[in-house]
């Protein structure tokens, strides 16, 4: 079973777009496939509460966020 | 009539507009959410130079275009001005459809159009390589043409998941001379160490993102080069709109709805800024901004965990139900309002001088192949989101019996994106339901047991 995933401009498998966050599920994965299956009954199954908070909690990062962050974090390992 | 409209490249805009100047109130830098302090150049200043940086945050109305960048822009540019009669006769409608065909540069998109001068501003500040990250394929295709075309070295980290599965965007930047790798990598930090735990990890945008930025901070004369959401790459798409308003004066026309797919905002300011300017200054025109359903940023809100919830009945909740005026903490009333959208985009919805429409996957892919099907061109999965909303609008304007000039992006063909209609066709893309089976060995390799 497959979407159009527009962030990457292809065919993904419901297998990537659960894990594709160092094993946790993509921010959208609730948007992408809620017409599919009950998203939120799975994930209630699969996750434990830290983790649907790591992957839920906030807002996700915007690009500039992260890429201060990548920087902050590269100017500290120097 | 006719169905195109040329302009002369004697013709072309000179100077890109800069909406910031114009906007009823102030666009505010944006916070860091972890440190609540705004993020300034200088924080900036190790992936992107100063030329740039200068732009991104310059309150001129009108930034010149340098002669060096009309020259690589005269390749396809002006674009042509389309009328979509086969389309208005297809819907039977009274509404004159116009679009910007963007699909005719090299890549194929409208992203070119900010990686010409970027690259161009590199170069003259003295960079040397440039590299970025790219999910679609379709900025690094466009970023490898620009650095080609001004001679520098481009680095593109693909997510390995699109590498594999895209090859023909891959060969594209290869073709520029672009060197081309899946990512995760083993040629970063960011990347080394999930390349060793599984040499074929599918990777994810976000890893890709952090071994582009590693490479320009620790590479020699080498910056970073992004292709949505800043302000001066939707000022450099401007030239869209700025062209279309002469295209549109050359028949007389003004437009009453000005539509543009947006993801993070690139192409759809491009068009819609120097008409938001007039609606500004008091024009009567609608403008709307086209999203997904499943990723809502400007109609809705993103998916949060809803911490209040005990009972744990409900744990996720979309942002947008908790109500439309919910600012969550940390989040100021300005840009960052719709999240992971361009500011310049987010602040134009909350002025009312934009508004946001959101469509799902099937009725945009439909909408793709009544295009194909009248008009003839294949358009790009993120275009299917425009058409969908000017057929909505082209309706509209049957059942109010309305002669409305609707004008719209076509911001890119589709062409590399075969497979994706080839699953719609197939029928693979329609809605049906995850059987119980597949549900249950999910569950199992997510919980490892």
């Amino acid at each position: 079973m497959e979407i159009y995933c527009l962030q990457l401009g292809m065919l993904t498998k419901f297998d990537y777009c659960v894990s594709m966050n160092e094993g946790l599920p993509c921010r959208n994965l609730i948007g992408c496939w809620r017409d599919r299956t009950d998203v939120v009954a799975f994930l209630n199954k699969t996750l434990t509460e830290d983790e649907l908070r790591k992957t839920f909690s906030g807002l996700p990062k915007s690009k500039i966020d992260r890429i201060v962050d990548i920087i902050k974090s590269l100017k500290k390992e120097d | 009539m006719n169905k195109k409209i040329f302009l002369n490249e004697t013709d072309i805009p000179r100077e890109w507009y800069n909406i910031q100047a114009d906007l009823p109130t102030p666009v505010p830098p944006p916070l860091h959410p972890g440190t609540g302090q705004p993020i300034t150049p200088d924080m900036l200043a190790p992936i992107f130079p100063m030329n740039l940086i200068e732009q991104e945050i310059s309150q001129e109305r009108w930034i010149k275009i340098p002669h060096e960048v009309l020259e690589k822009l005269y390749m396809w540019r002006p674009s042509p001005l389309y009328r979509a009669t086969n389309l208005e006769k297809f819907l039977d409608t009274p509404a004159r459809i116009y679009y910007k065909n963007e699909g005719v540069s090299p890549p194929g998109s409208h992203k070119p159009n900010t990686a010409i001068p970027q690259v161009y501003y590199n170069k003259i500040f003295g960079i040397k390589r440039i590299s970025t990250e790219t999910g679609a394929g379709q900025w690094g295709s466009a970023l490898s043409f620009a650095c080609n075309q001004f001679d520098l070295e481009a680095k593109v980290y693909m997510v390995r998941v699109s590498y594999n599965q895209k090859p023909y965007r891959r060969v594209m930047m290869e073709t520029w001379g672009a060197k081309c790798v899946p990512s995760p990598s083993p040629e970063t930090s960011a990347g080394k160490k999930f390349f060793e735990e599984n040499p074929e990890h599918p990777g994810s945008l976000g890893i890709a993102i952090s071994e582009a930025v590693e490479d320009a901070v620790t590479s020699k004369d080498t910056r970073y080069a992004l292709g949505s959401v800043l302000n001066h790459v939707l000022m450099h798409q401007t030239i869209i709109g700025l062209e279309a308003q002469k295209q549109m004066a050359m028949i007389n026309k003004y437009p009453n709805v000005i539509i543009g797919c947006c993801g993070g905002g690139s192409n759809f300011p491009g068009l819609s800024f120097p008409y938001v300017r007039d609606k500004i200054y008091g024009r009567d025109l609608q403008v709307i901004a086209c999203e997904p359903t499943s990723c809502p940023t400007m109609t809705k809100g993103p998916y949060v965990y809803d911490f209040g919830d005990t009972a744990k009945t409900t744990p996720l909740l979309p942002m947008h139900s908790l109500g439309s005026g919910f600012i969550p903490a940390g989040i100021h009333a300005g840009g960052l309002r719709y999240h992971g959208m361009a500011p310049l985009v987010s602040r134009c919805i909350t002025d009312g001088l934009i508004e946001a429409r959101a469509f799902n996957q099937l009725e945009t892919f439909a909408a793709g192949l009544t295009w194909a099907r009248t008009e003839g061109f294949i358009p790009a999965p993120e275009t299917n989101h425009a058409i969908a909303s000017v057929i909505e609008e082209a309706k509209r304007a049957k059942e109010e019996g309305k002669e409305k000039v609707i004008l719209f992006n076509w911001s890119g063909h589709g062409i590399i994106d075969l497979a994706a209609y080839d699953a719609y066709l197939a029928g693979k893309l329609t809605d049906y339901e995850m059987p119980s089976e597949e549900i249950e060995r999910l569950v199992c390799d997510l919980k490892r047991c």
